[in-house]
């Protein structure tokens, strides 16, 4: 119970919060509109943002949200001239990101306190106060662009075609989702960890698509899902001592193995009930 | 007034020509069918005249008013709809609401009119009973009818459909072909449908485009030869 008294504890309790509600919206479209590595470019992409920033003595979150845009932006026309092969341009990107990383982190090398595997692993002692208020002013853009956006959204996830005849901007559109997923991953990188916030953003989304009918049952869902297991997975964190992003991670992966396991079993029961009615 | 105005036309696809000299219009109350043998590039035609493509020559003008001087709306179904994204979570219902996001909806909640449109539509392809369902869940045929109520709860001025009617039984095609020719006769509505059931659609349309090959071409180019009209011969 000590762990709730904790100033560093209380604050990784409301970023998870914040970040539970965010995270399903976000991973809910990226991964119908195919696009769940394109969190894993950014983060590695953010990684070069975190070393230039810890290299030219700036916050590197801000260098981070910097970089991060420019990549997002960068994405989407890659993704339009490589229309048909849409995962050249997460691999080029990656790649580029995670060596530009690595020049300059070693360039910049004992010139500061902060470590990079701090960024890669993630952790909740260094959470702060403006990381929580920054958080907080993501989730009310991220609230409000949804609530406005959802249904332009939902068509443009169902068929983008669908949706370019019915005169949505969906160069724009997706290049701001870009933005805004980009912005997400920048800020909440430090307390994950670059390595596994991509799997904090999709796992709740694709665990809730197994459970959920409609499109709105699978946000609210992905929610319940994300908030049980960012929560439990922090408790775990602290009392094991392991990093926080992995052990997220690993909860996350629990949770969508008892559900699939528990529909495997219903859908058993069901059909074990069905024969035995049609043997009787 | 035209709603669509294509003016010789050509389109290729990098330097090989595909479509040469189309020129046809599609008024308000026109029923309008466009055939052509597989690969005749009637898909790519349509998509010139969506904007999904560019045209390399001529002009594909889509009224942007309809009759009544307000803003077009335009109501397509395409050729793979039916294929679409199985695991992509929507009920029926959630589905066939997103048709009326166009009519003026898209920052509004629907109201009773919006939702009695949505259970007419859905009634008229026979499928109110299953608007529960997850669209993932449903056949072939039966997602081509939700995308069918998609389109007619959109309620649009102008139809732009390719291949709608895959995977339908005579007898639901028909009823589908009476309804669109009554929304032409009766409400003024563009229809411009690619399809290869001919014989069928010739009693409800009133004019028949069809894409030839040329034969003076040593690609695989297609022309028309001219837009004929169908109801004075049938009806």
């Amino acid at each position: 119970m000590e762990m709730f008294f904790y100033g560093f504890m209380q604050r990784a309790f409301q970023a998870s919060f914040l970040i539970s509600l965010i995270a399903p919206i976000l991973g809910l479209f990226l991964v119908l509109r195919r696009q769940s590595l394109m969190a894993d470019t950014l983060s590695h992409v953010s990684l070069a943002g975190v070393a230039l920033g810890l290299l030219i003595g700036i916050n590197p979150t801000w260098t981070n949200i910097l970089v991060v845009i420019i990549i997002a932006i960068l994405l989407e026309f890659l993704r339009q001239i490589y229309r048909t092969y849409s995962e050249i341009s997460i691999a080029i990107l990656m790649s580029v990101g995670m060596a530009v990383a690595l020049v300059l982190m070693e360039i910049g090398a004992g010139r500061t306190t902060l470590s990079v595997t701090q960024f890669l692993f993630g952790s909740i002692v260094t959470i702060n106060k403006e990381q929580i208020w920054m958080l907080l002013g993501l989730t009310i853009i991220i609230g409000l662009l949804y609530l406005i956006y959802q249904k332009p959204m939902y068509v443009l996830t169902f068929d983008e075609e669908t949706a370019f005849t019915v005169g949505l901007p969906i160069k724009m559109m997706s290049i701001l989702f870009n933005v805004l997923t980009g912005v997400t991953i920048a800020v909440i990188m430090p307390i994950v960890g670059a390595l596994l916030v991509s799997a904090i953003i999709i796992l709740p989304a694709a665990i809730s698509l197994r459970l959920s009918k409609s499109f709105y049952g699978v946000i609210l869902n992905g929610m319940v899902i994300a908030l049980v297991g960012m929560l439990s997975g922090l408790v775990a964190s602290y009392e094991l001592g392991t990093p926080p992003g992995a052990s997220i991670t690993i909860i996350l992966m629990l949770i969508f193995a008892v559900i699939t396991l528990a529909k495997y079993m219903l859908h058993y029961l069901k059909f074990d009930r069905l024969f035995n009615k049609s043997q009787g | 007034m035209n709603y669509i105005k294509v003016k010789n036309l050509a389109f290729h696809y990098e330097d090989e020509p595909v479509l040469e000299n189309i020129s046809f219009e599609v008024d308000p109350g026109d029923f309008v069918m466009l055939t052509g043998e597989n690969g005749a590039a009637k898909t790519t035609l349509l998509r010139n005249i969506l904007g999904l493509l560019k045209p390399s020559k001529g002009s594909v003008q889509l009224s942007s008013k309809n009759r009544m001087g307000e803003k077009l709306v335009v109501g397509y179904v395409s050729q793979q709809v039916a294929s679409f994204n199985a695991g992509f979570p929507s009920t029926v219902l959630e589905l066939v609401q997103s048709g009326r996001f166009q009519r003026g909806k898209w920052f509004k909640r629907l109201d009773k009119e919006d939702k009695e449109h949505v259970r007419r539509s859905l009634e008229s392809v026979g499928m109110w009973e299953m608007r529960h369902k997850k669209i993932g869940e449903l056949s072939g045929g039966q997602k081509q009818r939700i995308s069918i109520a998609r389109v007619f709860s959109t309620d649009p001025d102008l139809f732009i459909l390719d291949e709608p009617t895959i995977g339908m039984d005579v007898h639901s095609r028909n009823e589908f072909y009476k309804l669109l020719k009554h929304n032409s006769t009766e409400h003024d509505k563009g229809i411009l449908m690619v399809t290869h059931d001919h014989e069928e659609i010739r009693h409800y349309a009133n004019k028949h485009i069809e894409l030839i090959r040329k034969e003076d071409s040593p690609w695989r180019c297609f022309s028309m030869d001219s837009c004929k009209e169908l109801s004075k011969l049938h009806f």
